[in-house]
């Protein structure tokens, strides 16, 4: 019965998904093909003829009208072609299919953190509260707010690989161990191939990244969290449990966390959008090949088709978790599926 | 929750991060540990587009390139050219052809040996073939690659290709084996490349790492190092952060003032070496610099010593050519004065002074070189110092070509131009010829001289040509050359290597001790 309540929503936002996606890949397009650089320019070497480079322009079909332009890439985009990397003369799919799992990885186990920190310091500043201890503990969570995921992961760096030296901070793996071949997710290709030192090199080189990102998106989550259990405090369910004579353990963790924690994951799977966005400088701090890696490379090389998939990745990544988190809360909160 | 219970959980997971502490921490040891003497780790700036050397110039790229793969001629460290899988080599007197001997002995990676059917099909069949590769532009006007021998084969070109020979030292110029070529397709050898280079591929991990094994069948020296791990750090703090924790051993393009400070830390060594290339700007023979008076003025304005030391500790050497010293085309007695007394003279004479200030627009990229905007900024002060009200704007690397197309550059640009060749075709006859997309000067005065000297074979006689150039186009301000570049490299103390003037760091060079 719960699932047949999800079934809708997630058909509606299937088609509402679809609908934007095409709105975004039209922004960008226009978007991208208003800026003044040149590809065909960048897609040629360095001693290319203004006549080469002209000619390249044609070929590339940059002489066209921009509506046209735009109208090929969507029919080239229906047969599943994305066009070529200019840069590395690929096909823009493969490039992003070869290094989309490991942002992925990487996004995951960062909302996880972040997660786990919110909650565990949403519970602190609750437990904190009309103490003397409130206003430092706040002040520690604004401070944390205001820190962001690149200046974590510089900070990182330094204490955690230069100065103790406890975590590497370049890359997925080890130097002296190999990829294993599968999906790309590098945590369950090592558990499938039996590897459990890949699987350690893995998340040890995933740790400082994580980090990161995950502490830089927790005091939102602290606060919200917060917040929620004090209105929810205020509930009577919450009185008469503790006429009942419910411990206060119990009323934390059984009654007030569950209801607590909807706002809380509302506002983590917004926070993943951001947080999926955020990879991009984190990726290149840490020198880490994910698809912010790549489309850092693309800006640099005005890479547009490349661009413009990594662009609707991103899209498509966000609306795929709005719609899970939305799913999620209709399957947690029971007033929902009523309406 | 009691204070004691409160305690005891605090005191267990204190102890679980000490003990996740520990963990963490040895097999960080053992990493740096395991390095043996013939191994050596590299942070670079930037990953190969692709396992093909002849799809894509990328500078960056060509050391990488070298150490799997082999071009036809060397470069010593004084960039002179030297054999490679070409032995010798001879360009006719009209520049129309090319004769070459090529290297007997020589087997790619995958045991194919290397002739001249290799040669052939890389500088001319390939070209012909639907593959998207840059070579095709570099050798566009090879007209036939006639085989003589398995060791000897002639380039015949359409127009006379006087620097051939050192474009086939260049970008992207390097052989690759015909019959695997073939066999397998390009995109197969791209995932398993074969060269006849010093190292063969390991493994590779697309922007991350290049692991590379020594060839023991080399056919050059034997490099001392048995194995050569490059990580991409595009990050130049976290390149910094990476030498500084042991993480690599050697690391090149980190800050001026980095290189200061890690040359203290113990155990590295920092160096700032001047390599050629060039940082100028390119300007305009039109709108506020069509006046000759303004565009020397804006030149005798510039402390070019006072750049140097300001933004690269003094070891970039200022330029009075387009060309760095040690090229063929460069001119030690050519001077041009620092004077900001003759800057102003010039421009009274044009009808300029402090209550008419000479105007133009100036644009610089940041963060494409070192201290690129802040060279830009110290420019726009000095030039506001003798007279000229310069509004600075910042532009992406790649809209330069896009706003030059379109005849939109302002008057003058901030522009680095590199040449490993150091030969004086790819410094001025680059820059400011107006067939190619990089000169923002479109008199036909300079264009005229420049294509003239592009169809001059004489070695001697193109490299007169060209000194005559360098100082023309310097005396009617068609352009004004800075600063000679610096590379910027820190590594280990006990790791050496080869210093080439074109800033290229090979690690078949590399040794411990």
């Amino acid at each position: 019965m719960m699932i047949s309540a999800v079934l809708p929503l997630i058909g509606r936002r299937l088609l509402a998904a679809a609908l934007i996606l095409v709105a975004v890949s039209a922004l960008l397009f226009i978007v991208l093909h208003a800026l003044p650089v040149d590809p065909a320019a960048m897609s040629l070497p360095p001693n290319a003829t203004l006549a080469e480079i002209d000619a390249k322009r044609q070929e590339m079909g940059l002489d066209r009208p921009l509506p046209q332009q735009y109208l090929i890439w969507l029919s080239q985009v229906a047969h599943g072609d994305f066009g070529a990397s200019i840069h590395y003369r690929r096909s823009a799919v493969d490039l992003v299919a070869a290094t989309l799992p490991a942002t992925i990885e990487l996004a995951v186990l960062a909302i996880v953190i972040a997660g786990a920190l919110g909650i565990a310091g949403g519970l602190l500043l609750f437990h904190l509260r009309g103490t003397r201890a409130e206003p430092v503990a706040d002040l520690g969570s604004i401070m944390l707010l205001s820190v962001p995921e690149f200046l974590w992961s510089l900070f990182f760096i330094l204490v955690f690989g230069v100065a103790l030296h406890w975590l590497p901070f370049t890359g997925r793996l080890d130097p002296d161990l190999r990829l294993p071949a599968g999906s790309g997710f590098l945590l369950a290709d090592a558990l499938i191939a039996g590897r459990p030192d890949i699987f350690w090199s893995a998340l040890r080189h995933m740790i400082l990244p994580c980090f990161a990102l995950g502490i830089a998106f927790s005091p939102a989550i602290m606060r919200v969290l917060r917040s929620s259990l004090i209105d929810i405090y205020l509930e009577d369910y919450i009185h008469m449990a503790r006429l009942r004579g419910v411990d206060e353990r119990r009323i934390l963790l059984r009654h007030a966390l569950k209801n607590a924690f909807l706002p809380a994951l509302s506002l983590m799977g917004v926070q993943f959008g951001f947080l999926f966005g955020g990879t991009l400088l984190v990726e290149v701090i840490f020198s880490y090949p994910g698809l912010g890696n790549l489309m850092v490379d693309a800006v640099r090389n005005a890479d547009l088709p490349i661009i413009q998939l990594v662009g609707l990745t991103y899209c498509a990544v966000v609306l795929t978790i709005n719609t899970a988190v939305d799913s999620l809360h209709l399957l947690l909160n029971p007033k929902l599926r009523l309406g | 929750m009691t204070f004691e219970t409160e305690r005891r959980t605090l005191l267990r997971m204190l102890g679980l991060g000490a003990a996740g502490a520990g963990l963490l921490r040895r097999p960080a040891f053992a990493q740096s540990s395991d390095k043996g003497g013939d191994a050596v780790t590299i942070g670079w700036p930037a990953d190969v587009p692709a396992w093909d050397p002849n799809q894509r110039f990328t500078p960056d790229a060509q050391p990488i390139y070298k150490l799997v793969f082999d071009q036809p001629l060397g470069q010593n460290p004084a960039l002179d050219l030297v054999p490679g899988l070409v032995t010798k080599w001879e360009l006719a007197k009209d520049g129309l052809s090319l004769a070459v001997d090529l290297r007997d002995g020589v087997r790619f990676h995958n045991g194919d040996p290397m002739t001249a059917d290799d040669f052939r099909y890389t500088f001319f069949e390939r070209l012909k073939k639907p593959d998207r590769i840059d070579t095709k532009n570099s050798w566009r006007n090879v007209a036939d690659v006639e085989v003589l021998s398995p060791v000897r084969a002639v380039m015949r070109f359409s127009a006379p290709a006087p620097t051939a020979p050192q474009w086939l030292a260049f970008l992207g110029s390097f052989v690759v084996p015909k019959a695997y070529m073939e066999r397998v397709g390009v995109e197969a050898f791209q995932q398993k490349p074969a060269g006849t280079g010093p190292y063969r591929l390991a493994d590779y991990q697309l922007n991350a790492r290049i692991v590379l094994e020594r060839n023991d069948d080399y056919w050059g020296m034997r490099p001392p190092l048995r194995r050569v791990t490059i990580e991409i750090i595009k990050d130049p703090s976290a390149r910094m952060a990476a030498i500084q924790s042991g993480e690599i051993d050697l690391t090149i393009n980190v800050p001026v003032r980095e290189v200061v400070r890690l040359s203290r830390e113990p155990g590295l060594a920092g160096e700032i070496n001047p390599i050629t290339r060039v940082i100028l700007l390119q300007c305009r023979n039109d709108r506020g610099f069509a006046d000759e008076n303004v565009r020397l003025a804006a030149h005798h304005a510039i402390n070019k010593d006072a750049l140097s030391k300001a933004f690269y500790g003094g070891a970039a050497v200022p330029l009075p050519v387009v060309a760095t010293p040690g090229t063929p085309a460069f001119l030690p007695d050519f001077k041009f004065s620092y004077d900001p007394a003759l800057a102003k003279a010039l421009l009274a004479k044009s009808g300029f002074g402090p209550d008419k200030p000479a105007t133009i627009t100036f644009a610089s990229t940041n963060g494409h070189f070192p201290s690129d905007y802040d060279i830009a900024r110290a420019i726009q002060q000095m030039w506001k110092s003798a007279g000229i009200n310069a509004e600075l704007e910042t532009i992406d690397y790649s809209k330069y070509f896009e706003l030059n197309r379109a005849d939109k550059l302002p008057e003058a640009t901030l522009y680095s131009w590199d040449n490993a060749t150091g030969d004086p075709e790819i410094f001025a006859g680059y820059l400011l010829n107006p067939k190619m997309p990089f000169s923002a000067w479109k008199g036909m005065d300079v264009g005229a001289k420049v294509i003239e000297l592009s169809g001059v074979a004489d070695y001697g006689a193109r490299v007169a040509g060209y000194k005559e150039l360098n100082r023309y186009v310097v005396e009617h301000g068609a352009t004004i050359p800075l600063l000679q570049s610096v590379q910027t490299l820190v590594r280990k103390n006990a790791l050496s290597y080869e210093k080439f003037g074109n800033g290229w760091v090979l690690a078949s060079t590399m040794k411990w001790g």
